[in-house]
């Protein structure tokens, strides 16, 4: 996946990618098929190399009915320590080829109250990908060991 | 405290009580915890959340916690 948002919009909106989160897969899946309704709800997401894990804004967790797995100790800028649930998800990318991920912990934290962003993609999921960022043209990349773009 | 604020505390118990035994027999995999049941331990989150939306049903959260000896902080930045 490749976008040119131009130097300067990326340098202000940092590079960001459109989501969408609902429930993990199989409880989506098993979900369904008996009529209960999930939303796959859409999101924009900032890729933040400085993040350990995948932040998401809290009203998400309630609005998609994530089940939650555990509590994770997060420190953010200034020191700030909390203790925040986490959660199962998926995630995927709904103007690309990327794959999705179809379980993945989410911790919610209210670090995320930006105009432009309610997520934040950590490098557990950059693990994943090759990821440059090219700023004197304005460009963001995303491939995976895959292929896909 | 809310419902919230008290989620996952029996099955964090459990954890705490087991932890010892569980860094000898299970270093960095994912115990799996419902209730006061321990279903089992997993390598990857992935399939230890199925053994526990199997075991636990749709709807209920149920506790997926690696086993080491310190809790991790990460870090948002």
């Amino acid at each position: 996946m490749k976008w040119r948002p131009n130097p300067s919009k990326l340098l202000l909106e940092g590079p960001h990618i459109e989501i969408k989160i609902s429930t993990a897969r199989p409880e989506f899946d098993e979900g369904r098929a008996i009529g209960l309704e999930y939303r796959e709800l859409p999101v924009r997401a900032l890729i933040d190399t400085g993040a350990s894990l995948t932040v998401i804004n809290p009203q998400i967790a309630a609005t998609c009915k994530l089940l939650q797995t555990d509590w994770n100790k997060i420190t953010t800028v200034g020191g700030k320590a909390g203790r925040y649930p986490a959660y199962a998800a998926a995630i995927s990318f709904p103007e690309s080829d990327l794959p999705a991920f179809d379980v993945i912990r989410v911790v919610a934290c209210p670090i995320i109250e930006q105009p432009f962003f309610s997520c934040l993609i950590g490098r557990d999921i950059l693990r994943k990908w090759f990821f440059t960022y090219d700023g004197p043209n304005g460009e963001v990349e995303i491939i995976t060991h895959g292929g896909g773009r | 405290m809310s419902a919230e604020e008290t989620a996952l505390q029996e099955e964090l118990r459990v954890f705490e009580q087991h932890k010892p035994e569980w860094l000898r027999s299970h270093p960095g995999e994912f115990v799996v915890i419902v209730g006061s049941r321990v279903i089992g331990f997993h390598s990857e989150y992935e399939s230890a959340f199925k053994a526990g939306l199997s075991a636990a049903g749709l709807g209920r959260n149920f506790l997926l916690k690696q086993v080491w000896a310190e809790e991790p902080v990460y870090l948002i930045y």
